[in-house]
């Protein structure tokens, strides 16, 4: 859920690009930090930011009827970590913004706070409680992103119930809430399952790419990786 | 699907070669003028003013145009009726005879408002996005001095999009005529295998471009061309023109503040 250009007022804006940029000037820290270790890491980055923008674009026959779009940052925020996505949405939202009409450039911040900040948190948090407590990786990747796309309409209601308080922010934000929270638990429980189908799917081709991200633990016993010799 | 990409049309428009910096200030400025309107008389002004602009002269095709319009006019017009449906206080001006739903003036003038702002903000957004390149944008962010390595990443990742885009429209296809999305369930597990697919694509060509480009010398930053031309070089007719435009708004800014529909 992308907020649109031109929704929020200027004040609303401001203050929410004040309140994205220290996540994002952490993420853009810790890039930095990573590629000056690891250069290979540069192209993977971009690679992966390409992945998010792209799995916002296809699109997925929903229980509603309507089509909606994974947001994709829970599977890349228990990937990369969770303030990397805060940094690799700006450049996403913006790519979205400028070619295809979504979403928007002074209601970057707003977006950003809610897609790459409180969506990814949430899901790299259930994601560890989730092993923690001993769930399997697909128990505890499916509730992850279940959390992260849930929490990030959560938060655009909250936004959008924020800017326009009217006649209070708790009814505002109660009808808010009706429109793009609860219309998006089905949506959101689809994703999940995709989500599933896709962590199972690279688990099961090429197990390796997660353990060299620290997401599945090399001591664990996995199946041998099935021999693609020609992937491309 | 993938059809709305308008790439193409920043690399060859009426207006391609004028300075970027130029048309980055005039896209950006705008915005932020039909943003703290609050009337919906600038913006509008503002919507047919760079939508001509990028009709008749970046000579972007109408029917382009208009159908790069349909998606936030569909926004913008749910949003309107949303929000003059529930969020007035104040005297109904209409009732709708069911559900006790009824339209007030309040609700409606600040659906009003910001149907018109969405539109307003949407066109300089178009204008930007449709006359310049996207390379043009990530130089003129340098010379602002954002962070490098975002900048970098964001180049190469603009790239990669495209690539992928390929691949991934060439698997969806393939999977469709192997009806791959014949049923619920099955699109459900072809669209899981085919970003599955993606991610592990995107992996493998990230790690032979690392490869492709170190042999060949990168070290850490990517040069460009610079030919976008200076701030500098704007010209001084062009920047007074810039400016009359911008203060005859910000004066109908002033104007209708507390002009009203109802």
């Amino acid at each position: 859920m992308h907020i649109m250009e031109g929704f929020l007022p200027w004040y609303w804006c401001v203050f929410w690009y004040a309140l994205a940029i220290p996540f994002i000037a952490h993420g853009v820290i810790r890039m930095k930090k990573i590629t000056e270790e690891n250069p290979e890491m540069k192209p993977l980055l971009a690679v992966s930011g390409a992945f998010i923008f792209i799995m916002s674009s296809l699109h997925v026959p929903s229980v509603t009827g309507s089509s909606s779009h994974p947001t994709g940052n829970g599977l890349g925020a228990v990937f990369f970590g969770a303030t990397v996505i805060s940094a690799i949405c700006v450049p996403i939202l913006i790519f979205q913004a400028l070619l295809m009409a979504h979403g928007g450039i002074t209601t970057l911040g707003a977006n950003d706070f809610s897609m790459g900040v409180v969506g990814p948190f949430c899901a790299v948090f259930v994601w560890k409680f989730g092993r923690k407590i001993g769930l399997g990786y697909s128990a505890a990747i499916f509730l992850a992103a279940f959390i992260g796309d849930w929490m990030t309409y959560v938060t655009a209601a909250t936004e959008l119930g924020m800017a326009f308080p009217i006649p209070t922010f708790e009814s505002a934000w109660i009808k808010m809430m009706i429109i793009y929270s609860y219309t998006q638990i089905p949506i959101s429980i689809a994703e999940s399952f995709l989500t599933v189908i896709i962590f199972e799917y690279i688990q099961k081709l090429r197990p390796d790419l997660l353990r060299r991200l620290n997401v599945i633990k090399t001591e664990e016993p996995s199946e041998p990786p099935i021999k693609v010799s020609e992937v491309n | 699907m993938f059809e709305n990409f308008l790439d193409s049309y920043a690399h060859s428009n009426g207006i391609r070669n004028v300075n970027t910096y130029f048309k980055v200030l005039f896209g950006i400025v705008t915005l932020i003028v039909s943003l703290i309107s609050s009337s919906p008389v600038i913006p509008l002004i503002i919507f047919m003013c760079v939508s001509l602009i990028i009709v008749f002269k970046a000579e972007i095709p109408v029917k382009f145009y208009l159908k790069f319009l349909t998606v936030p006019l569909t926004f913008a017009s749910i949003t309107f009726i949303f929000m003059a449906l529930f969020f007035g206080t104040g005297q109904h001006i209409f009732n709708l005879g069911f559900l006790n739903l009824s339209i007030s003036a309040d609700g409606f003038n600040r659906g009003f408002l910001v149907f018109s702002r969405i539109m307003g903000g949407f066109a300089c957004m178009a204008f930007l996005g449709l006359t310049t390149p996207m390379t043009e944008l990530f130089k003129v962010m340098e010379n602002m001095k954002f962070p490098k390595i975002l900048l970098e990443i964001s180049m190469l990742m603009y790239r990669y999009i495209f690539v992928s885009m390929d691949e991934a429209v060439t698997m969806y296809h393939s999977q469709e005529t192997r009806l791959g999305y014949s049923s619920i369930k099955k699109s459900y597990k072809s669209m899981g295998i085919l970003i599955a697919n993606i991610f592990i694509k995107t992996w493998i060509t990230g790690e032979k471009s690392f490869v492709a480009m170190e042999s060949r010398g990168y070290n850490g930053s990517i040069r460009t061309m610079n030919d976008l031309g200076n701030i500098r070089n704007v010209g001084f007719k062009n920047l007074s023109y810039l400016i009359l435009f911008e203060v005859i708004l910000i004066y109908g800014v002033y104007l209708t503040s507390t002009y009203k529909i109802f």
